[in-house]
């Protein structure tokens, strides 16, 4: 009762954790751009070995050494360019903070990538949906679906004006705004602009964003029949499935965000009401 | 010529014996905190060569399978971490059917065993103590697993744990039940939780430990700062890192003054010079936990950091620092 319509399989998110085998480099990396989007930074690293293996939404564990101890914090890959890497970093705690506040020439510790990333092999055509700091990982896919020749629309919601700043990061051709007070783009949330651009018959939601959204999205996703994966945001310590910290309720009982996900079929998932 | 302790010493001599265990040097792994599989699956081998640690601590294992506590499960707290993961893990059976998993760890391997009930730690002693004579029988290879430590300190667990911990009575009847069951290194790991450590220790001690590690998490609570409720799925959690090391301490430090057998001291240890405290508080070796976290060459850094804290001090052992903060 609880299926989805052609829906890549777990197997297929799987065998994409499998991909990102022993790949992963624990290090540090330098700043070597940082632009700024509001409060939110774009940092540009230098890491060749994570740039060489990366998928798109995969994920790396981040911090800014110095005195103290701190846990590294996890921050999608927003996109790969070459040796480069993005990180699209919120400031939110002291960590994150500290993250955004990098500036060219800091080095940053780091391990990565991380994590299972989306499946984008088996799709035929892709709607993206982001909320908030959830759109950071959207770049890196479009650019393997415009690589792939997939036809592709992004639809992006923010809090308000201030957060939507974060488009600013993004270029994508097809990419529509909402915002909660209708200060940029449409008013309403992510879910409801996806519902009113709608996806052609067999196209695949690809979401990222606040818990709420993503459990709105899968709603819609399923009345219109479509399959699709989200990718999730958690509290870690380690990233590298040691702690079994960072878990979320599955269907198939606690899973590490860090390993088993952060992407997982919107079957897997036991989101909010279903 | 200039005496001890003005001369810089080239290689201190690391090397530490716990309980008969010969270890290169004295940083193990805090249990939960490192998994050499998916480290290994992570990052490679070649990353765990040298390997990081001197024994190795798996995440501890139970009877039956445990689900683990409602996420959230973890956060950052000053100077620390808490964390409510509540022992998930795949249960006994699980663990005995991947052992091979464990063959190539290229150092000894002491077996985290947690429980419910008494009965359930002996029952997992039991099954593994018959597993490898039937695998060493048939010629098998097998992991290294020179012993056991008891986790009777975990604050995450509503039943067994902290309730055999706290209570010296509980502790001792269940330490003297294992050690019954095996002839392995039998490490009592203690909680902090309790008002007299030395009491619990000594229980541990009278009834056969070979060793004691110490400390456990301090349980602990972290709000939500929006909604002012507990912030954990568990509401309650363990405190590790930096922030405990004070307790940690003063804890080794009292039982070392007070009982003679091998102590292990952990909570906080993020440098050599912690390492070097810890052992002048009397431990014959330290885990490193949290802090594993932070980078996965954090063990291999605080290695260096301890030769080169001995050497600037002209040690030319670690033995020589053992004690120093006691009587």
């Amino acid at each position: 009762m609880d299926r989805w319509p052609d829906r890549p399989t777990d197997a297929a998110v799987d065998s994409a954790a499998q991909a990102g085998c022993a790949t992963a480099t624990s290090g540090s990396f330098r700043v070597i751009e940082r632009r700024s989007f509001g409060r939110y930074a774009l940092l540009t690293l230098l890491a060749p070995e994570v740039a060489a293996v990366a998928q798109p939404g995969q994920f790396v564990m981040a911090s800014v050494p110095g005195e103290g101890f701190h846990l590294r914090r996890p921050l999608s890959l927003h996109s790969v360019d070459g040796e480069r890497v993005r990180l699209l970093v919120e400031p939110r705690g002291e960590g994150s903070r500290t993250l955004a506040a990098a500036g060219v020439a800091d080095v940053l510790s780091l391990a990565g990538p991380l994590g299972s990333g989306f499946p984008l092999d088996d799709l035929s055509s892709v709607l993206l949906v982001g909320g908030g700091i959830g759109t950071a990982p959207f770049q890196f896919v479009a650019d393997a679906l415009g690589a792939r020749g997939l036809p592709m629309t992004a639809v992006f919601g923010f809090r308000d004006a201030d957060q939507a700043r974060l488009a600013g990061a993004f270029d994508i051709d097809d990419l529509y705004l909402a915002t909660d007070d209708g200060s940029v783009g449409r008013r309403g949330t992510a879910v409801e602009l996806a519902r009113e651009v709608g996806a052609g018959p067999g196209a695949s939601v690809l979401a990222c964003g606040p818990a709420p959204m993503l459990a709105a999205t899968r709603a819609w996703a399923r009345e219109a029949g479509l399959s699709g994966f989200a990718s999730l945001e958690a509290h870690m310590a380690c990233g590298t499935g040691s702690c079994h910290g960072c878990v979320v309720r599955t269907r198939r009982g606690f899973l590490r965000v860090c390993v088993d996900g952060p992407v997982f079929s919107f079957d897997t998932l036991a989101l909010g009401p279903s | 010529m200039s005496g001890p302790g003005t001369e810089r010493v080239t290689t201190p001599d690391l090397s530490v014996t716990l309980g008969g265990l010969e270890l290169a040097h004295p940083v193990l792994n805090a249990s939960g905190t490192f998994d050499v599989i998916e480290a290994r699956r992570r990052f490679g081998a070649a990353a765990l060569d040298p390997f990081p640690f001197s024994a190795y601590v798996p995440k501890t294992v139970t009877l039956e399978p445990r689900e683990g506590n409602p996420p959230p499960r973890v956060t950052e707290t000053a100077a620390g971490m808490i964390n409510a993961v509540g022992l998930q893990n795949p249960g006994l059976d699980a663990w005995l059917a991947d052992l091979d998993a464990l063959v190539d760890v290229p150092v000894p391997v002491v077996m985290n065993v947690g429980g419910g009930r008494p009965e359930d730690y002996l029952e997992v002693v039991r099954r593994v103590e018959a597993r490898l004579a039937a695998g060493a029988g048939a010629g098998e290879r097998l992991p290294d697993i020179v012993g056991y430590e008891l986790n009777v300190s975990c604050p995450n667990v509503g039943r067994g744990g902290l309730a055999i911990g706290t209570e010296p009575a509980e502790t001792e009847r269940l330490t003297a039940a294992a050690r019954a069951l095996t002839g392995r290194l039998l490490i009592v790991k203690l909680t902090p939780n309790v008002t007299d450590v030395v009491a619990v220790a000594r229980a541990a001690a009278d009834a056969g430990a070979d060793a004691l590690s110490l400390v456990n998490t301090l349980k602990a609570l972290v709000l939500d700062p929006d909604t002012l409720r507990p912030f954990l799925g568990n509401r309650t959690g363990g405190l590790s890192g930096p922030a405990i090391k004070p307790v940690a301490l003063r804890m080794v430090w009292e039982i070392a003054g007070t009982l003679d057998l091998p102590l292990i001291g952990m909570g906080g240890i993020a440098s050599g010079r912690d390492v070097l405290e810890f052992v002048a508080c009397g431990a014959t070796a330290v885990a490193a936990g949290a802090v594993n976290f932070t980078a996965i060459d954090a063990p291999r850094r605080i290695v260096a950091e301890l030769r080169e804290e001995l050497a600037v001090r002209g040690l030319s052992s670690l033995a020589d620092a053992r004690g120093r903060a006691l009587g």
